[in-house]
């Protein structure tokens, strides 16, 4: 019997990381290849009236500039079907300071950056809009011809103004968040060349399979024309979701048939590929004395920066969640996302639910000081549980173990007694904190489909077929766990085939958390159909009829008369021999309805993760300096396929929060590089105590959720709640830098 | 300009070789010698990806002109071990769950030898320290942190 789920089964790709041996996407190369790089845009908004190529084509080294007028398909693309407005090149107009005008292959880039350089664009400078609130204003200059809106998201729940009437204390707050960068340590890069009559790319991704279907619609090929080959990722957090350099190299190789290479530098990863959305979230919440939450009313505007991406499902993600992992009766969530004339935002780590959670948890901690009720206990007063219904109309009926994270960290704060009081040093002042979260695992209210195949083969081995892509989260390790345990064969018997379009069919993104869940599952499904196939021939071999067999250990027995069995490998070899590959093919799409645009009612997931947790800072009120010294985090993930992992998980979630609640912050025109924009070292990081709660979900691999992004949302409501225990004052714009901190400090003092 | 040759120890065998006086040692690492175990992710020695070690100290290649290294030696993940015969940091990293994505893994194993070659029984702190260096987005360096302790404790 094996026994490969819920242990702690060592990184299948750790060993060759730990050798540098994995080659990432700047490591890719092919003697030969020309270097490709693209020529950018200095304004925020412009016209471009020409470009004029000719002096830089007379470079040396410089085998041929691109512009839009070399994209043979669709010079429009992003990685949500109905709002592909970003262009490859741009043709009549610049939307960002960075957005790509022109393309130079050339042997080297030395003789590539001359080119850029010498290449003359004449431009006509337009106004542009900086902020989200002015850019939905009538009469406002358009920065795309459709208008200034990109989308809105709404959901209403009961009657939210008898909700307030009903409430013995309504809060009313405004919290704002920033812009983040995901800051990979590896910068987007990759290879391509020509190979037979394909187009082939091999690049850093965390989406093969869209990357190829976006590459093939931008050149007017057909999907199959194009082959995509993710190599070795050096994370990705989201920022790796929307295609980067794969529309470059796939642009120079239909036109030039040769090997080229791009390697974004860390300035151009900083400027033209996706950030995190910045939120304005205007709060109003309505609660009894006894902490029971009446009504909530929230009005949300995102700003998406140039272009769509995923902006579409941040602002729904934000409504959705908006309040918080609480049972409401009266839900009024109204969210509006908006282009500016700043580095478009994408997918991040969590897709505006940290924002969103930053703000509902300050609001519940709010309440709790004001009502003086324990926050765990306030949380506890309102948190969802079986049965439940969701602002969306949702009801809540297995798997829901959010009171169950806060009675885990409940036990953690009061075994070590965690609770405000004077630091040892001068000035320094110790609080405790508390954040909670829910996340719904896959995509909003849309089909978000994975797909598998598991074959077997003669000599006992198997092989797994993943289209799912590996960022360092783990999910090559966790779907070879979920297969081993499946098939009952040992881990290492089963070789892993991911992320190569040729070989593997389409498992969706690696976001949304959704790998361990959503292809977990297409792995389960193949292994059945697997089964199917194996018991058909079994059922010639025995002579018995498929629905009297089982399979059990490597073996198929007769229901009726368990000493008639036969090898499953024995059937491999017979149906090899026939020349029939015993292949299972696997898909899982979780049950979801598709929100109501006007009211928001549906429902937007099959599961939700859960999470709680407590953080202890210390406040330097003579320079603002927040350290977070202890923190403890209980994740509701269904069932923990590898502990250590959602550990690793976990903590490196909480490193991250730590980053969106004290230090980052992407300031446009200012941030280039890594010395305008800090994110946690080593010398920042609490202790952590990671807890792992299981509520099993019935629809998952093993009763399996997801907690990726889970990991981090909790952390920033943790420390700046913490901040409030601590000092008194209420930082309501992320992040509580040095200034924001002493500024508040001030005013309090002030006052 | 006219390239210049210099001799060194690299991973414990001599080289001599050519190259443009202005090239960084992770260039000429990379693209000179195809070692490609040593990571550029910022050029700026902000991050810690391109550590190696010069004569055991830990370095940030991109910031060191290749010339600089005449005469000594240059220790780069290839040269810390291999499949048959890996390092113990590197078992440790493993075993303890201290890689994800794996990016910044050689230069953070190369900055705990070095602090493990001069002092083999560090305390928390000063592990944190040694690592300060090198940027890590996916762990959150506590599995790091025990890799290395524990790496120290079989020493």
């Amino acid at each position: 019997m094996v026994d490969f789920v819920g242990k702690d089964i060592l990184r299948v790709d750790a060993f060759d990381k730990a050798l540098g041996s994995i080659l990432y996407g700047p490591d890719q190369n092919i003697e030969g290849a020309l270097w490709l790089l693209a020529k950018r845009s200095p304004y925020p908004h412009a016209r471009i009236l020409s470009i004029d190529t000719s002096q830089a084509e007379t470079i040396d080294g410089v085998v041929r500039i691109f512009t839009a007028a070399d994209i043979p398909g669709e010079n429009s693309f992003g990685i949500i079907p109905v709002t592909k407005d970003q262009t490859l090149l741009a043709k009549d107009k610049v939307r960002y300071i960075g957005d790509a005008v022109a393309l130079v292959a050339a042997y080297d880039l030395k003789s590539a950056k001359e080119a850029v350089d010498k290449i003359k664009v004449n431009y006509e400078e337009l106004p542009a809009i900086y902020d989200p609130e002015e850019s939905l204003k009538k009469g406002r200059i358009l920065i795309h011809e459709k208008g200034n809106l990109l989308c809105s998201s709404r959901i209403i729940k009961g009657d939210i103004e008898k909700g307030f009437s009903n409430a013995d204390i309504i809060i009313e707050r405004e919290y704002r968040t920033s812009r983040l960068e995901h800051l990979s340590l590896e910068p987007e890069g990759g290879i391509g060349y020509f190979e037979d009559g394909r187009i082939v790319i091999i690049a850093s991704t965390q989406n093969p399979h869209y990357d190829r279907d976006d590459v093939a619609r931008l050149l007017g090929l057909s999907p199959d024309k194009v082959r995509v080959i993710q190599c070795g990722t050096g994370g990705g957090f989201g920022g790796k979701l929307d295609i980067s350099v794969q529309g470059f190299i796939g642009l120079a190789v239909y036109h030039l048939k040769r090997a080229v290479r791009m390697v974004y530098s860390r300035e151009e990863s900083f400027l033209t590929t996706a950030k995190r959305h910045p939120l304005i979230m205007r709060y109003k919440t309505g609660a009894k004395k006894d902490g029971k939450l009446t009504a909530v009313k929230v009005d949300i505007i995102g700003d998406t920066g140039a272009y769509a991406s995923y902006g579409l499902a941040v602002i729904m993600r934000a409504t959705v969640h908006a309040t918080g992992p609480y049972e409401v009766e009266n839900v009024y969530v109204d969210g509006k996302m908006a282009y500016t004339n700043l580095p478009w935002c994408g997918a991040m780590r969590g897709f505006g639910v940290p924002q969103i959670a930053f703000a509902h948890e300050s609001q519940m901690d709010i309440l709790a000081h004001e009502l003086n009720i324990d926050p765990i206990d306030i949380r506890l007063i309102n948190a969802f549980k079986k049965g439940s219904v969701t602002a969306t109309g949702q009801r809540l009926d297995h798997s829901v173990g959010i009171k169950e994270s806060l009675y885990k960290i409940k036990e953690i704060r009061d075994k070590y007694s965690w609770s405000k009081k004077k630091g040892e040093r001068l000035g320094t002042y110790i609080g405790v904190g508390v954040g909670s979260m829910w996340y719904g695992i896959g995509n909003t209210g849309v089909p978000n489909p994975s797909t598998a195949q598991v074959e077997l083969l003669p000599d006992g081995s198997a092989i797994l077929y993943t289209g799912a892509a590996e960022i360092g989260q783990g999910s090559d390790t966790i779907l070879l766990q979920i297969a081993s345990q499946r098939l009952g064969i040992a881990i290492d018997r089963i070789k892993l085939v991911r992320g190569d379009t040729l070989y593997t069919t389409n498992a969706g993104a690696t976001s949304a958390s959704r790998q361990t869940y959503i292809s977990g599952n297409a792995v389960m499904d193949s292994i059945d159909h697997l089964e199917d196939i194996l018991k058909a021939e079994a059922s010639e071999q025995m002579d018995l009829p498929s629905s009297e067999l089982i399979v059990k250990d490597g073996k198929i027995f007769s229901i009726k008369d368990s000493s008639k069995s036969i090898d499953i490998f024995e059937l491999v070899k017979i149906c090899n021999k026939n020349k029939v590959r015993v292949i299972g093919e696997g898909r899982f799409d979780p049950p979801t309805i598709k929100l109501d645009p006007e009211t928001g009612q549906g429902v937007p997931y099959a599961t939700y993760a859960f999470a709680s947790q407590v953080s202890r800072v210390e406040v330097d009120t003579f320079t603002g300096f927040i350290k977070v010294l202890n923190s403890a985090s209980a994740h509701d993930v269904g069932k923990a396929i590898n502990p250590k992992m959602v550990k690793g998980q976990i903590t490196s979630g909480v490193a991250m929060g730590i980053g969106m609640a004290l230090m980052e912050e992407f300031v446009p025109n200012k941030t280039k590089s890594l010395k305008d924009y800090y994110i946690p070292t080593s010398m920042d990081m609490p202790e952590i105590i990671p807890i792992i709660v299981e509520d099993k979900e019935p629809t998952g691999p093993f009763g399996a959720k997801g907690v990726g992004e889970p990991a981090l949302i909790p952390t920033a409501p943790a420390i700046i709640n913490g901040i409030y225990d601590a000092v008194g004052v209420r930082i309501t714009h992320l992040p509580a830098n040095l200034e924001r901190v002493i500024g508040e400090l001030l005013k309090k003092e002030g006052a | 300009m006219k390239d210049i040759t210099i001799s060194f120890t690299l991973n414990g065998k001599p080289i001599t070789i050519d190259f443009p006086p202005t090239m960084s040692l992770l260039k000429l690492l990379r693209e000179k010698l195809g070692l490609l175990g040593t990571k550029e992710g910022c050029g700026i020695g902000e991050c810690g990806a391109c550590t190696v070690l010069v004569n055991g100290k830990a370095v940030n290649s991109c910031m060191m002109l290749a010339a600089q290294v005449e005469g000594k030696e240059v220790l780069t993940i290839e040269g810390l071990g291999t499949k048959e015969n890996p390092d113990p940091l590197q078992i440790s990293f493993v075993e303890n769950g201290a890689i994800q994505c794996g990016f910044c893994t050689p230069g953070m194993i190369l900055s705990a030898k070095a602090l493990l070659d001069k002092n083999p029984n560090p305390k928390r702190e000063e592990i944190k320290k040694a690592i300060e260096g090198n940027l890590c987005r996916c762990t959150g360096y506590t599995a790091i942190i025990e890799a290395i302790e524990a790496a120290s404790r079989k020493k």
